[in-house]
């Protein structure tokens, strides 16, 4: 089956003052109606790549790699047939919905929105799908829902609105950038579902950007783990949570509430400048002489995930 | 089962009337602040506080004046004068210029309406022009034309508008001769009268435009890194279709306050133009007054123009808020 | 980057040319080729002998020129430090304070705020034969309200800090608080503000002269223009009475308002001519 999404070698580096390594090397590949989860601590650099593939960096950002959708190399093609595939064929869900939604605006015109950019319908038209896509979401009825403001909704509200805005064109790729961040459980719980809900068909691939293992465990079919700009392990759901291979994916584990709490020590290499050889090197208990050489490759393991580590072959 | 409060906004909540209360409070409290003023104004000013009501030009016989000074009755207590000014404001009486030999209401009246169709044509083309011009501007801020055309807006908006007029004035009616040099029409035809506004209108408005587009390009060039702006491209608009659909409305907010700010001085700006322009409105009533120190007009003057700016920042107030749904919600 | 740079020389430019206003008031019998009270022909086009040459009483219109930049920034700077004054007292106030004290201040402040400054400045100069001291006083009297908006909030932000908390928590006097502490801390907000005022301050005075209600001992800029519009310099197209003086004008707020915009540059806020 062919990818959805391919991403090969992607890099980005932001030129300010100093040159910022915020992506390195990446590459990975995501399935039609897949659901991949990119797991790793604040500045890891997947954020970055989630704007990398909508084409929303900013301009003093350069990016090399490809980044093949559906066929075409993203990189290639011009900022107008960018926009032309933004919000139809690829959507994005930021975090902090309450301030991606326009505070003056309706909800209504919002999630009708896409439908009138792309002109796949008229204005009557794009309001009765955003009534048909809010009672699909169980926002019934959507006459409740439709004529209000972002101010005058919830945070976890606002973030199903937000899907609904980006998911009305039923895209192919969707790409969630912590979209349960600051939600209180139960309305995690309704982001979760509607995401699930959302790939359930078959049709949507997602590709989830959080640092919530949990909620990556909970609806995901593959995890990807970042660290300092590189994927470190790729694995599937259950053999990733039943037994991680890399010895930072074993601290992420081991840091969470039901394992102790245990942090990881020291903090991640500075972006500017990555150290020689393996990046968690300083902060692992495993290193050996080798690990601070020589930088280790992304490779298959025997059970079929991938590992970047010299420990773990 | 779904847990969600009721989405449904109410009627006005507790919060919401209190605001609305404040709000209404502090224009009245203006409104009695201006009245204040103008009634203690010729009270407090040195020298003969009857000569203060009447107008220094004012020409009168001692008999006539020994009359007015019983009539006006200053050795009552100030509180009952006060009570008599405001019963004498509402019944529309503004008191009686001695140098124009006419009750100051009707002489205000007469000329007011020039002067409100010059001034208010010229402050709504000055916001219109003012908001797209600064959000183009705003949007590519680093391109050369947006930094002249900025330029340029300061320096209209740091000359005095009188200048700006006598330079219009001496160029495009004197030089070129293409307009007419004075008064508001030679037949009380719409041409003539817009033959004859074009210049004094396009002055102000020019005056105007440069406060708004200066205003409005910094308003712009803040949103332009909301988040909504970003998530708003995400969804595939494109170019300036982002700063149209979204980024105008939210940025115009500060620019309709400043508006209503403003109106005071724009207004008072218009005065000056129409005495460049020679124009039969307000601002020679009140040049002419001035030289004649004719002080009931001037307080009459006062009082209706500090009037205009209270109501034109309580149009803009409720504009605002029809416009921002979170300053209806209190969340700001 | 370029924004930075066009900025810094905009601001250098600026500079230079306010320091060239200053001179013209600081020293003017050292520039001007005349004195304020020598008199030749009136009406003179510009000759050798009078560069730009003479009003309608014979006054050579340089050196009027040159004697006038003393009214205009001496009016300007003199009541925008007044309006300062005021601000920094009623803002620090109401937000050192807060409560009652507050709500009372701000509301004094919104409706001064609203009230007509052109208007009841008019009136006031009407009544009171001003000279300049009563100019500065008015102006300086009515233009206080947005500075004391800006010192409040910033000082609602600043008594919130550390040391100041802790300067409060050891019961100092809350005036001594306010000086050392919270003043030099909301400067940065306040002196954009102040040349702001400055700029407003001069174009108010270039208005009201014009209207002949400045001070009539001194010719100042306004009072200039007032006169060839007056005095049948502008009918007769003498350009050169009118011109230069409005362009001193111009020119003198755009290099005091542009080194106030740079100021505040920093801090990312809209910003106006008031």
């Amino acid at each position: 089956m062919n990818p959805v999404l391919e991403i090969d070698a992607l890099s980005v580096t932001f030129c300010g003052k100093q040159a910022v390594h915020a992506v390195d090397r990446v590459s990975f590949s995501l399935g039609g109606g897949e659901v991949l989860a990119l797991v790793g601590e604040t500045g890891c650099g997947k954020s970055v790549i989630a704007h990398a593939v909508m084409g929303l960096l900013p301009g003093e950002a350069q990016v090399s790699g490809r980044i093949v959708f559906k066929g075409r190399d993203l990189l290639a093609l011009s900022e107008r047939e960018r926009s032309a595939m933004r919000g139809k064929d690829c959507a994005i869900v930021f975090q902090d919905p309450s301030r991606a939604l326009n505070p003056v605006h309706r909800i209504g015109r919002q999630i009708a929105e896409p439908v009138l950019i792309h002109g796949a319908g008229s204005r009557e038209e794009a309001h009765r799908r955003a009534a048909a896509l809010l009672e699909r979401m169980g926002l019934s009825p959507p006459g409740n829902y439709l004529p209000l403001y972002p101010c005058q909704s919830s945070g976890g509200m606002n973030q199903r609105f937000l899907i609904a805005a980006s998911t009305i064109l039923d895209p192919s790729l969707v790409i969630a950038d912590e979209p349960t961040k600051g939600l209180d459980p139960g309305r995690v719980h309704e982001v979760e579902d509607e995401l699930v809900r959302l790939t359930g068909g078959g049709r949507t691939a997602l590709l989830l950007i959080t640092h919530d293992l949990a909620v990556a465990r909970r609806i995901a079919d593959r995890i990807a783990v970042m660290y300092a700009g590189e994927i470190v392990e790729l694995a599937e759901n259950d053999a990733f949570f039943d037994r991680p291979s890399h010895p930072y994916s074993r601290g992420l584990l081991q840091s969470l509430p039901e394992h102790g709490f245990v942090p990881i020590p020291g903090s991640s290499p500075s972006p500017v400048s990555p150290p020689p050889g393996c990046r968690f090197q300083a902060r692992c208990r495993d290193g050996k002489a080798v690990c601070g050489g020589q930088h280790p490759d992304l490779v298959s393991a025997a059970d079929g995930r991938m590992v970047r580590c010299w420990q773990c072959r | 089962m779904l847990s969600c409060r009721s989405w449904i906004p109410g009627p006005p909540g507790g919060e919401e009337i209190h605001r609305a209360g404040r709000k209404v409070l502090r224009y009245v409290l203006s409104v009695c602040a201006i009245i204040a003023i103008n009634f203690a104004l010729p009270r407090l000013m040195p020298g003969d506080p009857v000569m203060n009501l009447i107008g220094e030009d004012a020409m009168v016989t001692p008999a006539q004046l020994a009359e007015i000074r019983a009539k006006i009755g200053l050795d009552r207590p100030v509180t009952v004068q006060f009570v008599s000014c405001l019963g004498d404001l509402l019944c529309g009486d503004l008191g009686y210029s001695f140098h124009l030999h006419g009750p100051v209401a009707g002489i205000l009246w007469s000329r007011m309406s020039w002067t409100l169709l010059f001034a208010g044509t010229a402050i709504v083309l000055g916001a219109l022009i003012g908001i797209i011009a600064g959000a183009l501007s705003g949007w590519k801020p680093e391109t050369r034309r947006s930094r002249a055309v900025t330029c340029a807006a300061m320096a209209v908006s740091c000359t005095p508008p009188y200048f700006l007029a006598m330079l219009f004035l001496a160029f495009f009616a004197f030089r070129l001769g293409l307009f007419p040099a004075k008064g508001y029409y030679d037949v009380l035809t719409a041409g003539s009268v817009v033959h004859h506004l074009l210049l004094p209108v396009a002055v102000l408005t020019l005056f105007a435009a440069s406060r708004n587009l200066l205003v409005m390009r910094g308003s712009v060039v803040q949103e332009k890194n909301s988040h909504y702006a970003l998530y708003a491209r995400a969804k595939g608009l494109f170019g300036r279709q982002i700063l149209f659909r979204h980024l105008l409305r939210n940025a115009s907010l500060p620019v309709i306050t400043l508006v209503a700010l403003d109106f005071g001085f724009i207004f008072s700006g218009a005065l000056f133009i129409e005495i460049v322009f020679s124009l039969n409105g307000m601002g020679t009533l009140i040049y002419d007054a001035i030289l004649a120190r004719d002080y009931p007009l001037l307080q009459g003057a006062f009082l209706v123009i500090a009037l205009l700016v209270v109501t034109a920042n309580i149009i803009a107030d409720l504009l605002y808020g029809a416009l921002d749904p979170r300053v209806r919600e209190g969340g700001v | 980057m370029r924004a930075m740079d066009a900025l810094k020389s905009t601001n250098r430019g600026a500079m230079a040319l306010l320091a060239v206003f200053l001179c013209m008031a600081a020293f003017p019998s050292l520039i001007a080729p005349y004195g304020p009270s020598e008199r030749s022909m009136p009406y003179q086009a510009p000759g050798p002998e009078h560069i730009l040459g003479t009003t309608n009483m014979g006054n050579d219109i340089l050196s009027e020129l040159i004697y006038g930049a003393r009214i205009s920034l001496l009016v300007g700077f003199a009541s925008a430090l007044m309006a300062t004054g005021i601000g920094l007292a009623v803002g620090l106030t109401a937000g050192y304070f807060r409560g009652a004290l507050d709500e009372v201040l701000m509301a004094f402040t919104d409706v001064v705020l609203i009230i007509p400054k052109i208007p009841l400045i008019i009136i006031l100069a009407a009544f009171l034969r001003p000279g300049v001291g009563i100019l500065i006083l008015v102006l300086g009297a009515l233009s206080w309200e947005s500075i004391a908006r800006v010192v409040r909030s910033k000082t609602l932000q600043v008594r919130e800090t550390g040391f100041v908390m802790s300067a409060r928590c050891m019961g100092f006097p809350p005036l001594r608080i306010m000086a050392s502490d919270i003043v030099p801390n909301i400067v940065h907000v306040v002196l954009p503000k102040f040349m702001l005022a400055t700029a407003a301050a001069m174009i108010s005075e270039a208005s009201l002269s014009f209207l002949g209600l400045g001070d009539p001992s001194m010719e100042s800029w306004g009072a200039m223009v007032s006169s060839a519009f007056t005095k049948g310099g502008f009918i007769r197209e003498m350009w050169w009475w009118y011109l230069p003086p409005g362009i001193c004008i111009t020119l003198c707020v755009l290099s005091v308002a542009a080194i106030g915009f740079a100021f505040e540059a920093g801090e990312g806020t809209t910003v106006r001519v008031e």
